[in-house]
C-alpha cells in the first residue's frame, strides 16, 4: 500500500509586486510505501522543504497528491493532521507553555469540541509520547527554560503525541549539537519502528489501511485487524541536509535537484550510483570518507 | 502549573477585582461605605428596603454615576485585554496589542468627522459619535485584512503588522490635517482621542455588556487554536487548525471588541498590552486561562485606573490613559522581569 503517491507535482510561487511566478516543483513524481523510512536529500534551493509542504497541504499546487489513495485536495486540515504529524526545524517560542501543556497540543486534533477537556486516553498517549521523546522528567517546566536539544524533543514528543500514521519532519536537526541530533535519531528510529500505527475506522473496508477521511480511533476493529494494524509501523519521511543522518534515518533516498527527482531508490542502489556527486556537484562520498579520517585519525 | 495554585490565584483575582468596584463606587469627594453601596445594589436588583438614614442623592451617586462608570471601565478593560491576547497570540508578536490593527485611529477619524461637521442625528442622540467611531474603527480593520490578504494569500503576522501600521499612519497624517484645518474643534478632539469614562450610564454598560459577554465567549471557542497559533503558522496548521479562517474569525473578534471599547470611551492605551503579559507571568501562558483571567484582570486594573483618574487630583479628572501608562509601566515592569528568575 502507498502511503504517499505523488504525480506530475508542479508549485509556483508568485513574485510579489512582478506577479510573475517562478516555478519550484517542475514535475515531481514519486511514491512512498506504507511503513518506510524514506530520505530526501538535495542541495539547497533544490525544492525539498517545498514539496514536504505540498504534500502536507500547506502550498496550493497543480498535479496530483494521494494520501494513502485519497486525494489531498479532499481533505481538511484536521483530517490531513490525523494522518501526517509534521516537524519542522527549531524555532524560536514566543509564549512559554510547559512541556505537558506543549505536548497535549498535539491531541487537538483527536479533541472533540472547543471546551473539551484531555480525556483519559489523552493523559496516556502524551505521556508516551513524552517518555517515547525523552521529556517526561521535564514536563513540569516551562519552554523558556529548556535548551535548543530539549525543545526540539519536546516538539517531538507532540509530534508523537499526534499519533498520524506518517511523520513528516524538515531538517528536524537544524541548530542542534551532534549528542542531541543522535539521541533525536535514536528516538524517531526507536518510536517509528515499535510504536504501532493506531488503526484508525475505516481502515477495515475496502483496500485503504491506515488513512480515512474522517478517521477515529475505532473499538469496533476485529481481534485480527487490529492485530495486523498494530503490526505496521509509522511511515517516517524526513528532508535533511546531513546525508549521514538521512542514511542512519532511512532505507531509502529520494534526491532533488532544480524542483526535480534526480534519482530515487534504496540507499544500496544509491550509493552505488554517482547519483550524490551528479547532484551536489562534489566528490561527496569521498569528502564523507575523508571527514570521516580525520575526526578518527587515521 | 498546578491547579490549587490556579485555583487560589483565581480566587485572589476575583476578590481583587469586587474591592475595586466596590472602592470605585464608595471613593470619591462623597465618601459612601461598602454596606450602603450593597443595600443600594440590593435595593435596585432585588427591591430590598434601603436604610431610612441613606440620602436619595447617595442613591443617586452610587446608582446613577459612580457604578455605571465603574461597570463601564471594567468591562471596557476586559474587552481590550482580551483582544489584546488575541493579536498577541495570533501574531506571536509580544509587543502586538488590540490597536495595533489601527482600529484607534479608524475610531478617531471617524469621531472626528462627526464633531468637526458637527453632524447629530436626533433618533439616535449620544450614540451617533460612539457608534461612527465604532463603524469607521471595524472599516480600518477590514482594510487591513483585506489589503493583507490581497497582497499575502497566506495572511501572514508579518503582512497584516505592516499594514496595520502603515494604514494607521495614513489615517493618522488624515486626523492631524483635520485637526489643523478646523483648529477650533481641537480641544474636543483631543479630550476625545484621551479617553474617559465621565457620564457613562447604565444604557452604555449594557450595550458594552452584551458585546463582551457575547465576544469573550466566542473568543473562548478558540482557546486550543490560539495555543496552537502562538507556535506559529506552520506549526499550527501541521497540528489540524485553518489558519486561515480561524485567524479572520479571531481578528474580526478582537476589533469588534476594540471598537465598541473605543467608541464608548476614546483611546486608552497600556492595559491591552500589559494585562494579557500579567496574565501569563500569573497563571501560564495557556488560553483556558490567559482569556479569562485577562478579562478580570485587564477590567480590575482599569476600574482602578478610573478610580485614581477622578479621585488623585480631586475635583480636578485626569486622563485614565496617562493613569494607565504611569501605573501599568512599573506593575508591568514587575511582573515581565521581577518574576522572571523564578521560572
Amino acid at each position: 500500500m502507498k502511503a504517499i503517491e505523488c504525480s506530475d507535482l508542479h508549485v509556483a510561487y508568485e513574485k510579489r509586486y512582478t506577479g510573475t511566478e517562478s516555478e519550484v516543483l517542475k514535475g515531481v513524481s514519486f511514491a512512498i510505501e506504507e511503513g518506510s523510512r524514506t530520505a530526501i536529500i538535495g542541495p539547497n534551493g533544490s525544492g525539498k522543504s517545498t514539496l514536504i509542504k505540498a504534500i502536507c497541504g500547506m502550498l496550493p499546487y497543480q498535479g496530483s497528491v494521494q494520501i494513502c489513495g485519497t486525494a489531498l485536495d479532499k481533505m481538511n486540515r484536521k483530517t490531513i493532521a490525523r494522518n501526517i504529524a509534521y516537524l519542522t526545524q527549531l524555532s524560536e517560542v514566543f509564549f512559554s507553555y510547559t512541556v505537558y501543556e506543549t505536548v497535549m497540543m498535539g491531541r487537538y486534533v483527536h479533541s472533540t469540541g472547543s471546551f473539551g477537556r484531555a480525556t483519559k486516553e489523552d493523559m496516556d498517549v502524551v505521556v508516551n509520547a513524552m517518555r517515547s521523546a525523552g521529556v517526561e522528567p521535564l514536563q513540569d517546566r516551562q519552554l523558556s527554560a529548556l535548551s535548543g536539544g530539549e525543545l526540539q524533543r519536546v516538539f517531538l514528543a507532540r509530534t508523537f503525541a499526534q499519533d498520524s500514521p506518517i511523520l513528516i519532519l524538515d531538517e528536524p536537526n537544524n541548530h542542534l549539537d551532534l549528542k542531541v541530533v543522535s539521541e533525536l535519531a535514536g528516538y524517531l528510529k526507536n518510536w517509528s519502528e515499535n510504536t504501532p500505527c493506531l488503526p484508525l475506522e475505516g481502515a477495515v473496508t475496502g483496500d485503504k489501511s491506515c488513512l480515512p477521511l474522517e478517521g477515529k480511533v475505532s473499538a469496533k476493529l476485529t481481534d485480527e485487524v487490529e492485530k495486523a494494524e498494530k503490526a505496521r509501523p509509522h511511515t517516517l519521511i524526513g528532508v535533511y541536509h546531513d546525508i549521514t543522518l538521512a542514511m542512519e534515518l532511512a532505507d531509502s533516498l529520494i534526491l532533488m535537484k532544480d524542483g526535480r527527482i534526480a534519482a530515487q531508490g534504496t540507499k544500496e542502489e544509491i550509493l552505488k550510483t554517482d547519483a550524490l556527486e551528479e547532484v551536489y556537484g562534489f566528490a561527496v562520498r569521498d569528502y564523507l570518507k575523508a571527514s570521516l579520517k580525520n575526526v578518527l585519525g587515521g | 502549573m498546578k491547579q490549587k495554585s490556579i485555583l487560589y490565584k483565581c480566587i485572589l483575582s476575583i476578590v481583587f477585582a469586587v474591592v475595586v468596584l466596590i472602592m470605585a463606587a464608595g471613593l470619591g469627594s462623597v465618601r459612601i461605605t461598602p454596606g450602603e453601596i450593597v443595600s443600594v445594589i440590593a435595593h435596585k436588583l432585588f427591591a430590598r428596603p434601603l436604610p431610612e438614614d441613606l440620602p436619595a442623592s447617595m442613591v443617586s451617586i452610587i446608582w446613577d454615576i459612580r457604578l455605571p462608570r465603574a461597570c463601564s471601565a471594567f468591562i471596557v478593560g476586559a474587552m481590550l485585554s482580551v483582544s489584546g491576547a488575541i493579536v498577541q497570540a495570533l501574531l506571536q508578536n509580544p509587543l502586538a496589542s488590540s490597536y495595533t490593527l489601527g482600529v484607534s485611529s479608524g475610531a478617531s477619524l471617524g469621531a472626528a468627522i462627526i464633531i468637526v461637521n458637527e453632524i447629530t442625528i436626533p433618533v439616535i442622540g449620544t450614540l451617533l459619535l460612539p457608534m461612527t467611531g465604532f463603524l469607521f474603527g471595524l472599516a480600518t480593520v477590514m482594510l487591513v485584512i483585506f489589503f493583507s490578504a490581497k497582497l499575502d494569500h497566506n495572511l501572514r503576522n508579518h503582512t497584516i503588522i505592516l499594514f496595520g501600521m502603515v494604514v494607521s499612519l495614513f489615517v493618522n497624517g488624515m486626523l492631524t490635517m483635520l485637526s489643523a484645518a478646523y483648529s477650533r474643534h481641537m480641544n474636543r478632539l483631543i479630550l476625545w482621542q484621551m479617553g474617559t469614562f465621565a457620564g457613562r450610564r447604565w444604557m452604555h454598560v449594557g450595550i458594552l455588556l452584551a458585546v463582551c459577554i457575547l465576544g469573550c465567549l466566542a473568543v473562548c471557542f478558540f482557546h486550543k487554536e490560539l495555543d496552537l497559533m502562538s507556535f506559529g503558522e506552520e506549526q499550527s496548521q501541521a497540528m489540524g487548525v485553518e489558519i486561515k479562517r480561524t485567524r479572520f474569525t479571531l481578528l474580526v473578534l478582537s476589533a469588534v471588541m476594540t471598537g465598541v471599547a473605543v467608541c464608548f470611551t476614546g483611546v486608552i492605551g497600556f492595559i491591552d498590552l500589559a494585562a494579557p503579559h500579567a496574565v501569563r507571568r500569573l497563571f501560564g501562558s495557556s488560553h483556558r486561562y490567559v482569556l479569562p483571567m485577562s478579562a478580570l484582570i485587564g477590567g480590575s486594573f482599569m476600574a482602578l485606573a478610573d478610580l485614581l483618574s477622578r479621585t488623585v487630583l480631586s475635583p480636578q479628572e485626569i486622563p485614565v490613559g496617562a493613569v494607565t501608562a504611569l501605573l501599568g509601566a512599573p506593575f508591568f515592569l514587575w511582573v515581565y522581569f521581577g518574576t522572571r528568575g523564578k521560572r
